[in-house]
């Protein structure tokens, strides 16, 4: 067990996605140190501003701040700052390469190769990484502001690096990020349509309510869910190897920071729609269907597959939902309470009873990203039934961006503003989109991959099988010509330290000996 | 303890090298470059070894010191060529197939291993290799026990039988029958030598 | 020197034990070997095409001739020869998340032997007594254990299928043809060249190119 993680050290991005606290909107900035004593005086004049994991209410705005600011360093960055060389020397090796020498390994080819990212990223001249959130736009750009100011008042020391590909091909100095809105209100939608960011990791001590365990933890050997491991998302804490993550020293400089993925992640619209119309024509089901085939959620409010496996299902479970809705706003307790309990499932279930992917295909993304103890095909034959899982989760942060300039073609500047943390880049982040999203041994699938994110390039081969039941009289259905409906538009590796750790870099004090 | 299973084959051989040199390069050394000089997947002699499903040659040096004040120092006196390979079927034919089919280099990387002078032929060779063979005593076969040439053809078949599936998702019955029948005659299922994949091959080249 | 053959991953691990610990470790083989729950998470992981643990007595390291010297060794040795699918680092972390109490089982009697959890202690161990493949060949660099497996039943399968429809009518044909496809849905994935195992393995593997080309070169020169 580990003790209670002192909230107050650890950036809030590690343990709030701010998307799902009522902050819709953000802007992402790099920044490049120029000098390194004006750059540790400005993260010194930066540090009020950060925000931590304090305990926010669940619901309501009350007792929140307008606007988060978070801070990230890239192992250039660090340099830069002058961390003493024995501190640089004992981060991983993943984090000193960045992202782009990864190339091979995340499958960033072709139209994802990084000479077509945006300029921001060409060169080595990201040195940080600042986040600002807001409950509105305009408060995102008032804490910009105020960030910015900070940055002119560096003496040159710091500047805000610019290249960020805009909605027509201009270059902006930032990016800014968006949830989906419909009818005015922000949805967790993405631009292909699906519903996002369901089912994020629950870890002991990440402050959130223990009612939010159910699917988001681990699987003990008697079925119960347990939180995973604090050292699986923040180091200087016990991970579920029963040890401390590997971390740079000295302690202070790793405790309560962690790592993070930043990737752009650029969604080809048209490209999708073009396919999903011209597939469906084909497809025994509708196009939501398809769609949720696909990916293992239905498109329009993100129910699994596990739980609606059909449209008649689908029909059947919508109906139930608006008759519980109904009564439960009618003030009928009993049916509140089984609405709720249906909504759990939307979070809290396995593929136990679905092993040949007859209702949420093996292949779906959901299952790809988050395997839900079904690596262990025979029972009891690993230590727990979510052994090969529990060491790859990502803890999922990010936004969409791009798609507010009428119909959205593959040119057309959307996406999403994918960003992941976690102890480890290599075991976690890197594994799941090496293994598991480009590739399928581990689920007996060959050489298949992820119909979404997949590094596919329209070959018959480039393939997404729906399985069929075994019991049943249809065939599977084969989703073959895949096109790269993702590509990689730019990225790196971020390290996030604490707040004490954020003190000392500013001071200069970070001291490994 | 078994060096089966099934009729999958576990071989695991020791040949000491002898002590010695050739101008600035020991016996060990120049069978080690001469190992690395091999031609790697299609390329590489166990490719020609019929029934060679893997195999590696390394050259051990010498035991590990596992440190501390409570650990024995060991230390060997001969380097050996450690030979392994798991293949299908007996061991005699399998090392005469090795002879036969791979004379040169078997003749150029055991040249200095100990007491080789003497192998002539490929009776002396099997006689020798069980000299220097090891009792295998657990022994896990992950995978199949089949003769190669058929792991080969079914994994080439399982490759054309996929991309067909895909190329004819939409066919009428009458159409996926004929391509079906064509389909099968093409791969001709009887036949292990020929419509299959090669031993090492390292590309694909696609049916549609 | 490579310990990659495609999908594959050699691996050639020996470690020493006391002699006659050594034989304990043989019966808890021969436990493995006619017990097979032992091996169900081996099985289970589907990572191995062939592995094999081999005990050298210590003095039973192979001695051809007189003029050979004596081996004369305190230890006996353990060499554990794995042919699996995934990079290293992948390979550890699977086995020993999955089946740390099979890990410590088989290496139960090794000296100095970490166990498998924590995780950097057994990484140190591994890599410490790994001994590197000068050639390593593995004769289909394309499948993985899995599909080798799957190979095989879905050749007997659509043989049989074959044999058996010649005669039906078009309709029964294709209720059968949807059955075998149901029935070998899992035996359709993809093939084809493994993912990049390490960007050291990509490093390697570039350098080859060079080395083939200013050879190239030099042959049309001197041509």
């Amino acid at each position: 067990m580990n003790r209670p993680l002192d909230l107050y050290d650890i950036q809030g991005n590690i343990c709030k996605g701010y998307g799902r606290f009522g902050f819709p909107k953000a802007r992402y900035f790099f920044l490049e140190f120029h000098d390194s004593g004006f750059a540790r005086e400005f993260i010194g004049k930066l540090l009020p501003l950060i925000t931590t994991a304090e305990t926010w209410p669940a619901e309501g705005l009350a007792g929140k701040p307008r606007s988060t600011t978070n801070i990230a360093f890239t192992y250039e960055g660090l340099k830069a700052l002058g961390l003493p060389q024995r501190s640089l020397d004992g981060f991983p090796q993943e984090f000193k390469m960045g992202m782009k020498p990864r190339a091979a390994i995340l499958g960033d080819d072709g139209p994802s190769a990084p000479e077509h990212w945006d300029p921001v990223w060409q060169g080595d001249r990201v040195h940080a990484w600042v986040s600002v959130n807001g409950q509105a736009k305009e408060f995102v750009e008032q804490r910009f502001s105020e960030v910015e100011s900070l940055i002119n008042q560096s003496h040159g020391g710091v500047s805000i690096r610019p290249g960020h590909r805009g909605p027509d091909g201009n270059l902006l100095a930032w990016q800014d990020a968006s949830a989906v809105y419909e009818n005015g209100k922000p949805t967790p939608k993405e631009h292909f349509g699906y519903t996002d960011g369901i089912g994020n990791p629950y870890f002991e001590g990440c402050g959130n309510n223990p009612q939010r365990l159910a699917g988001r933890g681990k699987l003990t050997k008697e079925g119960k869910w347990a939180p995973l491991a604090t050292g699986e998302f923040i180091l200087g804490h016990v991970d579920e190897a029963k040890e401390y993550p590997l971390a740079p020293e000295p302690h202070l400089l790793a405790r309560n920071g962690t790592y993070m993925v930043y990737r752009k992640l650029h969604e080809n619209v048209q490209s999708f729609n073009d396919y999903i119309d011209n597939l469906a024509r084909d497809f025994d089901g509708s196009r939501d269907m398809l769609m949720a085939k696909l990916s293992g959620r239905w498109p329009d409010n993100g129910a699994p597959l596990t739980l609606a496996a059909n449209d008649a299902e689908k029909a059947e479970l919508d109906a139930r939902m608006g008759q519980l809705k109904a009564k439960a706003d009618d003030g009928d307790a009993c049916a509140a309470g089984q609405l709720q309990a249906l909504q759990a499932r939307w979070i809290d279930f396995t593929y136990e009873q679905d092993k040949d992917g007859a209702r949420c295909p093996v292949g779906a993304h959901i299952r790809r990203a988050n395997t839900r103890a079904s690596l262990e095909t025979t029972k009891e034959a690993f230590n727990s039934p979510s052994a090969l899982d529990d060491r790859r989760r990502l803890l999922r942060r990010g936004l969409p961006y791009g798609g507010e300039h009428g119909a959205a073609t593959d040119e057309s500047e959307q996406g999403i503003i994918f960003m992941c943390l976690g102890a480890s880049l290599e075991r976690q982040f890197e594994f799941v989109q090496q293994q598991w999203m480009n590739y399928s041994n581990d689920f007996k699938l060959g050489n298949d991959r992820d119909a979404l994110i997949g590094a596919n390039n329209g070959q018959l081969t480039d393939k997404h099988i729906v399985q069929a039941d075994p019991q049943g009289d249809k065939a599977p259905f084969f989703c073959t010509h895949l096109p790269r409906l993702v590509e990689t538009r730019g990225g790196d590796y971020f390290f996030i330290p604490s707040i004490t750790a954020l003190d000392m870099m500013a001071q200069g004090i970070v001291d490994p000996t | 303890m078994s060096n089966r299973s099934g009729k999958a084959y576990a071989l695991t051989t020791l040949c000491p090298i002898r002590n010695g040199h050739e101008g600035n390069m020991s016996f060990d050394k120049i069978t080690r470059h001469r190992i690395q000089l091999l031609e790697e997947d299609s390329g590489s002699p166990f490719a020609r070894i019929p029934n060679t499903y893997f195999a590696r040659l390394f050259i051990l040096n010498d035991v590990f010191f596992e440190q501390g004040n409570d650990v024995h120092h060991d230390h060997l006196k001969s380097k050996y060529l450690v030979f392994t390979s798991n293949f299908h079927g007996d061991l005699k034919p399998y090392l005469k197939g090795m002879w036969d089919n791979a004379n040169d280099t078997v003749r150029s990387i055991w040249e200095h291993a100990v007491a080789f002078d003497k192998v002539r032929n490929s009776d002396d060779f099997i006689a020798y290799i069980r000299k220097c063979q090891l009792t295998t005593s657990l022994f896990f076969n992950g995978s199949t026990d089949d003769e190669l040439r058929f792991q080969l053809k079914s994994l080439y078949i399982k490759q054309a039988f996929s991309e067909f599936v895909l190329a004819h998702q939409n066919k009428s019955t009458s159409e996926l029958r004929t391509a079906f029948n064509e389909f099968m005659q093409q791969m001709q299922s009887d036949n292990l030598n020929d419509v299959s994949w090669i031993p090492g091959q390292t590309r694909l080249s696609h049916l549609y | 020197m490579s310990n990659v053959a495609g999908k594959a991953y050699g691996m050639n691990v020996i470690t020493p034990l006391r002699w006659w610990t050594a034989v304990w470790q043989k019966i808890a083989f021969s436990v493995a070997e006619h017990f097979p729950v032992k091996l169900k998470g081996l099985i289970t992981l589907s990572l191995i095409h062939y592995a094999r643990w081999t005990i050298i007595s210590r003095n039973s390291f192979p001695r051809l001739e007189k003029s050979q010297p004596k081996e004369t060794l305190n230890y006996s040795y353990m060499l554990f020869e794995s042919n699996f699918n995934g990079s290293w680092d992948q390979y550890i972390d699977s086995f020993s998340f999955a089946i740390p109490t099979g890990l410590d089982f088989f290496w139960a009697w090794n000296i100095k032997y970490p166990k498998s959890i924590p995780l950097h202690d057994f990484y140190h161990y591994i890599r410490f007594n790994q001994v590197e493949c000068d050639h390593y060949y593995n004769a289909y660099p394309l499948a993985s254990a899995n599909d080798v497996k799957s190979a095989r039943s879905l050749f007997h399968n659509l043989t049989q299928f074959n044999a058996e429809t010649h005669d039906l009518s078009d309709e029964d044909f294709a209720v059968a043809w949807k059955k075998l496809l149901v029935s070998n849905q899992h035996a359709l994935g993809s093939m084809g060249e493994g993912p990049a195992m390490s960007t050291s393995r990509e490093l390697v593997l570039d350098h080859r190119c060079t080395n083939h080309k200013i050879s190239q070169q030099r042959q049309q020169q001197e041509a």
